[in-house]
């Protein structure tokens, strides 16, 4: 992952307000914030659509609330991401019958709209799209795991938490989140070797 | 594994992942990889370059897992191109690097409008790309959405036509597949992606199939099974191509990799029209075709595809005929006859009913091969070929019946045989290739043509001249003056050369229509015995006679077909056994007409029957029951069939004997005696239909029922009201009593047990 900035500097770029900056930041983030939130939809399907309107959705609040966030950690951009993006979900499931969406707020730079947010996924509608196939496999076996392998290894490789940070947020000691973090790669690895036989 | 070792694996696991540490212990080198590939799946997206081969970048308009495809601007002519660009990590192995840039140079050779055409090749110091052309459009499936099967099977012919030209350039497409077909608004299809990504998939399939670029629903059975390919692959996949077109959903489906792998291997597609009801049968036909597991199944090229394709558009009859048909009633047929097993052994079905069905079905299975089924249609060769086969069978028999003063002697013999060995010759040919369906029209007409060129033969050459018994007037062809003749013995044997060449062909081509052709010939050579026996003499004076000799060829019949089934060749019995039944019928009823013996017999043991042929049949009707009796002893289907056709006849043999014989009474009686029995056994044979569901034994039973309430009406009740008000009656009662069946049944049963109870 070869990145000409690190995430810290194109977030203080975007928070004097460089657009573009806080589009790179994003970018860097969008498969693994779609991954976590088609999961997060309870979605069993390999289908992507849903994610994918999840991402941009919380792209566009990102860019409307980006003055609100602090950086603290350098996981702290992503959980941030990842919050907006319970949010947008919350939101998609109470108002599933109407168009809410911050979009009618926020739009996408344009010539009317100069000053609005880099539409990375209007001029290429398939920067996500380039590697869905390779996602969508992941997909299918991360939905064969048992639900308690599969959120370990989503916290441990998506949100990319310590095992320390999980063993609180599942309250459990460090070790037993090790043999469940381990047990599940292990299944993960089984599920892959398998599918390439 | 011991849970201190497990820990103790998942604490220094736990470690690397909080990069605490970064020593591998290398049991957990197959773990870190696993995780590092879900690393590698969700990292961005690399930024864009700025320029390739001069052009400037502005977008991204595709990725795959083996490169990308950009967006660029050709300046200098003021147009848009595509730039297909190798994924980094690839680029630095030589040889995928090689491969890449053959394959552009490959495609750079082919210059067809519906494939998209290559610009230029990247320059040695940039990065791995080449330059093509832009294509503003759909993929195919959203192309295709709103589109017609009409006008959906002009754009698959288009894209197999294109699959072929580059098959012939020598280049297997091998990841054909919506996405990469690209349609403008004209609804011209342009093919991406040739050879290139399919081999670099190739060489990466092999390394790990989980890595395949792109999806595999579109793969052949034999790039699943990872065995050579040839321009059939792109053909099996044009067929899948063709049935999401048509479905909406590619054929085969998988929750994982390696099953829908497996499924392409081994499973069926469901049939389109399943899936979409309004699916022409012809294309329908072309798809299933197309998606044959055995690439021999397929069309040959693309080529035949398309030109099929455009035979559906032009309205006529497509040629694809697909196996999966057959193979689809062979094996519901399997289940289903199970079903009925436990039918009919739970009586939902009756034995007759099963009987029936089942015989349908092993017709249909019989019909393993698509030839039949072609060979069944009435199509313009289909009928020319049969045509020309009955023509030449009538042409050879004219031959050999009339004698043409030019075509005497040798040169009769040599156009009869002109007429047969060619035939023989093409069919054997015609098989050779696979061609079964002309193979066996020629052959048959070959069978047809034998005979009679033998025939022609023994005339012409002067041999078997000898007249049957010394007489001439014994001698068929005697008694038909205006054709040439010949003797019993000619026909006799010439007849004789048939069997041999129909039991060959059986064997040969393993068509039961040549059992066929050998019962007939049988039974003609049976008549032919007959007559070299003095058969026209007996016809002439006693025919009861010549009925008399037909039962040992009945025989002889009813036990070939048995031999036959017990030795588990029901496609050959089945044509014994109704000659077998149809010499039986013909026996028995001119026996019982005509043989004398018999009658003066009958007069003699019973002598209130005066010998009348009426009784005589009444006995071949008791004849006929045993025979049923006794077929219905032996397991066999077909024989249960045959006993089928001799009850068939009962109830006609009995009733109509029993009206005629009140017809002919000699005494008062007798008249009365003949006039209350036909009604009786009328209505016996209405209630005996029910035990095996013989629907003629109702019917028939209905009309005789009918005939003696009649003939009761005008000779024992002329003119009597009581009769049709007592008729009247007891219609009602019956109805009454048939409407409250259950409850009638009930009380009756009561009334019973009390009446026995004191």
């Amino acid at each position: 992952m070869v990145s000409p900035t690190s995430t810290f500097d194109l977030l203080e770029q975007a928070k004097n307000g460089d657009r573009e900056a806080l589009s790179r930041a994003f970018e860097k983030h969008r498969r693994r914030l779609a991954v976590l939130a088609h999961f997060k939809l309870g979605s069993r399907t390999p289908e992507f659509a849903d994610a994918e309107d999840v991402v941009q959705e919380t792209c566009l609040r990102a860019f409307r609330d980006i003055g609100h966030f602090s950086y603290q950690s350098p996981g702290s951009f992503f959980r941030w991401l990842s919050a907006i993006a319970d949010h947008v979900i919350v939101d998609r499931v109470r108002y599933r019958n109407r168009e809410c969406r911050a979009g009618e707020e926020v739009r996408f730079r344009s010539e009317t709209n100069p000053l609005g947010p880099e539409p990375a996924d209007t001029k290429t509608p398939s920067r996500l799209l380039a590697q869905r196939e390779a996602i969508e496999r992941l997909l299918d076996r991360l939905n064969a795991l048992p639900e308690d392998y599969r959120q370990a290894i989503l916290m441990a490789k998506i949100e990319r938490l310590s095992t320390a940070e999980m063993a609180v947020r599942l309250n459990k000691p460090r070790d037993a989140v090790a043999l469940l973090v381990y047990r599940a790669v292990k299944r993960f690895r089984e599920l892959s070797d398998a599918s390439e036989a | 594994m011991d849970d201190d070792r497990e820990q103790s694996l998942a604490d220094a696991f736990a470690d690397l992942l909080d990069r605490r540490s970064t020593a591998h212990p290398p049991e957990l080198a197959g773990e870190l990889a696993a995780l590092s590939e879900i690393d590698r799946v969700l990292e961005p997206a690399p930024p864009l370059p700025g320029r390739l081969s001069g052009h400037t970048i502005v977008g991204e308009i595709g990725a795959g897992g083996m490169g990308r495809v950009l967006l660029a601007v050709d300046e200098a002519l003021g147009r848009k191109v595509a730039i297909k660009t190798l994924a980094p990590r690839y680029a630095g192995d030589a040889g995928l690097r090689a491969r890449f840039m053959d394959e552009a140079r490959a495609m750079a050779r082919v210059n067809h409008p519906n494939v998209a055409r290559i610009y230029s090749l990247g320059p040695a110091e940039e990065p791995p790309h080449f330059v093509m052309e832009y294509l503003a459009g759909a993929s195919l499936t959203a192309a295709a959405a709103r589109l017609d099967f009409r006008e959906k099977a002009e754009l698959m012919a288009k894209v197999a036509l294109a699959a072929h030209f580059l098959h012939d350039q020598g280049i297997v497409h091998r990841d054909l597949k919506p996405a990469n077909i690209l349609v403008d608004a004209d609804l011209e299809p342009k093919l991406l992606d040739f050879g290139l990504a399919l081999d670099l998939a190739g060489e990466e399939h092999r390394a790990s199939l989980g890595q395949v670029a792109g999806t595999p629903e579109y793969l052949s059975p034999e790039q699943a099974a990872a065995r050579p390919l040839d321009g059939r692959s792109d053909v099996f996949s044009l067929g899948a191509i063709l049935y999401e077109l048509l479905t909406g959903a590619p054929p085969f489906h998988g929750d994982t990799v390696s099953d829908l792998l497996r499924a392409i291997r081994e499973e069926e597609p469901a049939l389109p029209r399943r899936r979409a009801p309004g699916v022409p049968r012809d294309l329908q036909n072309i798809c299933l075709k197309a998606l044959e597991k055995d690439p021999a199944g397929r069309y040959a090229s693309a080529r035949e595809m398309a030109d099929d394709l455009r035979r559906f558009l032009a309205g006529e009859t497509v040629l694809a005929e697909p196996a999966a048909y057959a193979r689809l009633i062979a094996g519901k047929v399997g289940q289903h006859l199970r079903d009925l097993e436990s039918w009919r052994h739970d009586q939902v079905v009756s034995e007759a009913e099963y009987d029936g069905i089942r015989k349908r079905y092993e017709r249909l299975i019989e019909r393993e091969d698509a030839w039949i089924m072609e060979a069944r249609r009435l199509t313009l060769p289909q009928v020319t070929l049969y045509l020309g086969a009955w023509v030449l069978a009538v042409g050879a028999a004219f031959l050999t019946f009339f004698s043409y003063p030019a075509l005497a002697g040798a040169p009769a013999i040599a156009a009869a045989w002109a007429a047969a060995i060619p035939s023989a010759w093409l069919g054997i040919r015609h098989w050779n290739r696979g061609n079964s369906r002309v193979a066996i029209g020629f052959l048959l007409a070959f069978c047809l043509v034998t005979p009679i060129a033998a025939l022609a033969t023994a005339q012409e050459a002067h041999i078997f001249t000898a007249v049957t018994q010394g007489q001439l007037r014994l001698e068929i062809f005697h008694r038909l003056d205006f054709a040439k003749q010949a003797t019993n013995a000619q026909l006799w044997w010439s007849l004789l050369t048939a069997l041999p060449v129909c039991w060959l062909l059986r064997r040969f081509t393993r068509a039961p229509v040549f059992s066929l052709m050998f019962a007939t010939y049988a039974a003609l050579l049976c008549l032919a015995t007959l007559l070299r026996m003095g058969m026209l003499d007996w016809l002439d004076h006693d025919p009861g006679r010549f009925y008399f000799h037909l039962l040992p060829c009945a025989l002889l019949f009813l036990a070939a077909g048995f031999i036959f089934e017990r030795r588990r060749l029901p496609d050959d019995s089945r044509y014994f056994y109704p000659f077998a039944v149809a010499f039986t019928w013909a026996a028995l009823s001119g026996v019982a007409a005509f043989h004398e013996p018999y009658a003066r017999w009958l007069n003699s043991v019973l002598p209130w029957t005066r010998g009348q042929v009426e009784y005589l049949f009444i006995a071949n009707a008791a004849i006929y029951f045993s025979l049923d009796r006794l077929c219905r002893l032996q397991s066999s289907p077909q024989l249960r069939l045959v006993g089928h056709a001799f009850r068939f006849v009962i109830p006609g043999h009995v009733m109509t004997s029993l009206f005629l014989l009140g017809l002919d009474a000699q005494s008062h009686a007798e008249a009365r005696a003949f006039e209350w029995t036909l009604p009786a056994v009328a209505c016996v044979f209405v209630f005996a239909s029910i035990p095996r569901q013989m629907k003629n034994f109702f019917a028939s039973g209905l009309l005789f029922l009918a005939i003696g309430a009649y003939r009761l009406q005008q000779q024992v009740f002329p003119g009597r009201a009581f009769w049709p008000v007592a008729l009247l009656a007891a219609g009602l009662a019956l109805m009454l009593i048939a409407g409250n069946y259950a409850p009638l049944k009930v009380t009756l049963a009561r009334s019973l047990k009390k009446f026995r109870l004191p």
